[in-house]
């Protein structure tokens, strides 16, 4: 999107966002504090920070799922008034309905669009085979291992074609192995399918390994410490053992270890 | 306050009674319900037929605690017993202990025994459950620990696994504590000459519901008081829970 | 395999020891008659349609009252979740009531509503239905967070989320609620029917104890226990079958 002068019009806008905690039992806490980002139509970035800094609820307020209380959230242009398909979230937990199939699953937020019932199987079973879930549309959430789950998930919110993706710790539930796997894909779909991508993690290499910039995030109260932007050549295979990669998670790192042990 | 509703009610009934909108004949006033059962209680019948319900309700719960308790220590302890018991005692789970009433008045009459029995049968399960349960919660390393520390077999059961299975104990008592009640004013209402099942049963046959109501919400608030005293007992004790 | 055999043979042992001992000599045949003549007993019974029509009345009592208090026990526990003037109103009325002899109301109900079928069936309820609330609270309010945020961010209504998301969600916990319900709806029913006399596996079995015939009290055992054994057991299969998407029904992961 482009505005008369040839700026783009950020996608997502956060200005001077604070958040307030208030659990059923103790004492308030701020979680944030003055937080402002911009980002970009089909911009993946990450969100980085220690535990409990805040990051998971910046997202979920930028999804519209926690009310915002102090600043604005404008999403191309216009305030944030609750969740919608426009934002797809996915959760590190897989939140997948367990009572329904993978295909099942898949087509609830097509059931919600109101397509036509072919029209919601085709997309469904697309999306199912893009997420390379063949062969397992009739299983249930408790017959899939975790990665597998995680890809339902992903198929399930793709499936509503998002403007923007809001990933939440979406890997960290899985082993090593698996996660490393996912990582791959999730980058080979954004290629395929560009979308903007808000994605939060702990993992510094992660972040680097995905992301074309890097917010990191101070401890609790959380606020932006450093916009790191991340220009590798992800064609190349061998890059992320490249000299360069390194370099860049240990610019980060450091970035990230003065938070990680004030969070501690 | 949270029981505020309670008084709301309370205040409601009295107000619907006196203004006549329900027949006093179905609904006495909660005045004089609480004349009625203070009268009770001056003149005794209330002391008396508590004193025989809590005698066979405390007799019939204190066999079942023991010996239900003990069994099922001895049952998670010892595979043999477990293996021979096991399946009896979940054959007879579902079974409803209430039904048991007319069998153990053939037995031992209308007099305390039968109730007795009776409470003392059904409440085994649920103390035997939960001495099982938590008996076999108990974690390995902590025996291991206490073997290597120098104590015995027996010694052992009594200093580890009793303390481990505790929690689970105290909930399967607090569920034979409400299953005491309710067997005890089952049976009472059915087959007795006593208690406060037969003062309800009677006071209602003889007309007197202003009393009968009195005695029915007394009876209704000693269950609900003695699980509250249990589990701050409890609290108390297991303090040392997670 | 051995898991599914060895209740039966304990059963079976069950009833070999009855009869051994019945016939030792160690107790009258009026303090337990043997197992034979009490299946006998229930033969007759059988054949002669008696046991069909207290067994019948008593299902149809108990099953009633079960039946209503299954609804209104999850109506009320959603009304407690999602209304704050229902929950101040309830909350009290359950914690006190849950821990009382609630039997103890037989009199006051049997005063208000008679003596005839609508007395049991409302001490049923009012028995059985607590269970049934506690279980739909909890398990209304245990529903993760994120099922409902997700089901949102596809776009679903408000609406839509409680009996789309909601319900399915808690199924499981309520399906346990009622699964504890049941069992209770049975005893209460037998209970208030052997208080107040008349036609029902209770009443049946009071009178048989009055006229002190010892097989036929044992009989009326025998025949709740089976009673609560096939009802527990067709529970069970609702269950499965309901459920059949739950991890502990569902087949282990391949992958």
């Amino acid at each position: 999107m482009v505005d008369s002068e040839g700026d783009s019009v950020k996608q997502i806008a956060v200005e001077r966002v604070s958040h307030v905690y208030r659990p059923a039992r103790g004492r308030e806490v701020l979680a944030l504090d003055e937080v402002s980002l911009e980002i970009g139509v089909r911009e993946f970035v990450a969100l980085l920070g220690p535990s409990g800094c805040g990051k998971s609820t910046l997202l979920y307020l930028i999804g519209g799922f926690l009310p915002v209380e102090k600043g604005a959230i404008r999403i191309e242009g216009a305030p944030v008034r609750g969740p919608g398909p426009d934002r797809g979230i996915v959760f590190q937990h897989f939140a997948l309905f367990p009572w329904r199939t993978v295909r099942a699953n898949v087509r609830y937020g097509l059931e919600k669009l109101g397509l036509a019932r072919e029209e919601q199987e085709r997309r469904a079973q697309h999306f199912i085979e893009m997420v390379g879930l063949k062969g397992f549309e009739e299983s249930y959430p408790s017959q899939l291992s975790g990665g597998m789950k995680q890809r339902a998930a992903l198929a399930r919110t793709l499936a509503v074609d998002p403007k923007m993706l809001l990933m939440d710790e979406p890997f960290g539930a899985l082993d090593a192995q698996t996660r490393s796997l996912m990582q791959a894909e999730l980058f080979a779909i954004w290629q395929r399918t560009p979308k903007t991508v808000l994605f939060v993690t702990h993992d510094v290499q992660e972040a680097v390994r995905l992301a074309q910039r890097v917010l990191v995030m101070s401890a609790r109260p959380g606020k932006i410490k450093a916009s790191v932007s991340v220009e590798l050549d992800r064609a190349d295979p061998h890059i992320y053992r490249s000299p360069a990669f390194a370099e860049k998670v240990d610019e980060i790192w450091n970035l990230v270890r003065d938070e990680a042990i004030k969070a501690q | 306050m949270k029981y505020l509703p309670l008084l709301l009610l309370a205040i409601v009934w009295e107000t619907v009674v006196q203004l006549g909108l329900i027949s006093r004949d179905l609904l006495p006033s909660l005045s004089d319900v609480a004349r009625a059962g203070w009268t009770l209680l001056r003149e005794g019948d209330l002391w008396q037929n508590g004193a025989a319900s809590l005698y066979r309700g405390g007799l019939g719960l204190l066999f079942a605690i023991v010996i239900g308790g003990l069994l099922g220590i001895l049952m998670a302890w010892w595979r043999s017993v477990d293996a021979f018991l096991g399946p009896l005692v979940e054959a007879l789970y579902p079974m409803p202990k209430s039904a048991l009433i007319p069998v153990t008045v053939l037995w031992l009459g209308f007099g305390d025994g039968s109730k007795i029995l009776l409470i003392f049968l059904g409440c085994m399960l649920p103390v035997t459950l939960g001495a099982y349960n938590g008996a076999r919660s108990c974690e390995q390393v902590l025996v291991w620990s206490a073997r290597s520390l120098g104590a015995s077999r027996l010694r052992v059961l009594w200093d580890v696994v009793l303390p481990s299975a505790l929690p689970e104990l105290a909930n399967g008592i607090r569920t034979a504590l409400a299953l005491t009640f309710v067997l005890l004013v089952s049976s009472e209402l059915i087959v007795a000459r006593s208690g406060f099942g037969y003062l309800i049963g009677f006071l209602g046959e003889g007309g007197i519901y202003d009393a009968m109501f009195a005695v029915v919400l007394v009876v209704a608030f000693l269950g609900f008081f003695a699980d509250r005293l249990y589990q701050r007992l409890m609290d108390r004790l297991l303090a040392w829970r997670d | 395999m051995a898991r599914l055999i060895l209740p039966w043979i304990s059963i079976l042992g069950l009833a070999i020891a009855w009869e051994l001992f019945a016939r030792s000599g160690a107790v009258t045949p009026f303090m337990l008659p043997t197992l034979t003549t009490v299946l006998e007993r229930m033969w007759i019974d059988a054949a002669s349609g008696e046991l069909w029509q207290n067994l019948g009345l008593t299902l149809y009592r108990a099953l009633t009252g079960f039946a209503v208090a299954a609804i209104a026990g999850i109506g009320l526990g959603f009304a407690v979740v999602y209304s704050r003037a229902a929950r101040w109103l309830l909350d009290p009325l359950i914690s006190v009531g849950f821990p009382m002899p609630k039997i103890a109301f037989l009199p006051v109900i049997t005063l208000w509503l008679g003596f005839h079928d609508l007395s049991k069936i409302s001490m049923v309820v009012f028995d059985a239905i607590f269970p049934v609330v506690t279980a739909t609270i909890a398990a209304t309010l245990a529903v993760e967070r994120e099922l409902l945020w997700s089901a949102r961010n596809l776009g679903a209504s408000e609406r839509e989320l409680l009996h789309e998301v909601v319900f399915p969600a808690a199924l499981p916990q309520i399906m346990t609620g009622l699964q504890v319900s049941l069992p209770i709806a049975l005893i209460v029913c037998i209970v208030a029917e052997m208080k107040m006399g008349g036609i029902g596996l209770g009443g049946a079995m009071i009178t048989a104890s009055r006229f002190a015939d010892s097989p036929g009290v044992f009989a009326g055992i025998v025949e709740i226990a089976i009673a609560g054994y096939v009802l527990v057991r067709l529970m069970a299969l609702v269950r499965r079958r309901l459920l059949a998407w739950h991890p502990e029904t569902a087949a282990p992961a391949t992958v």
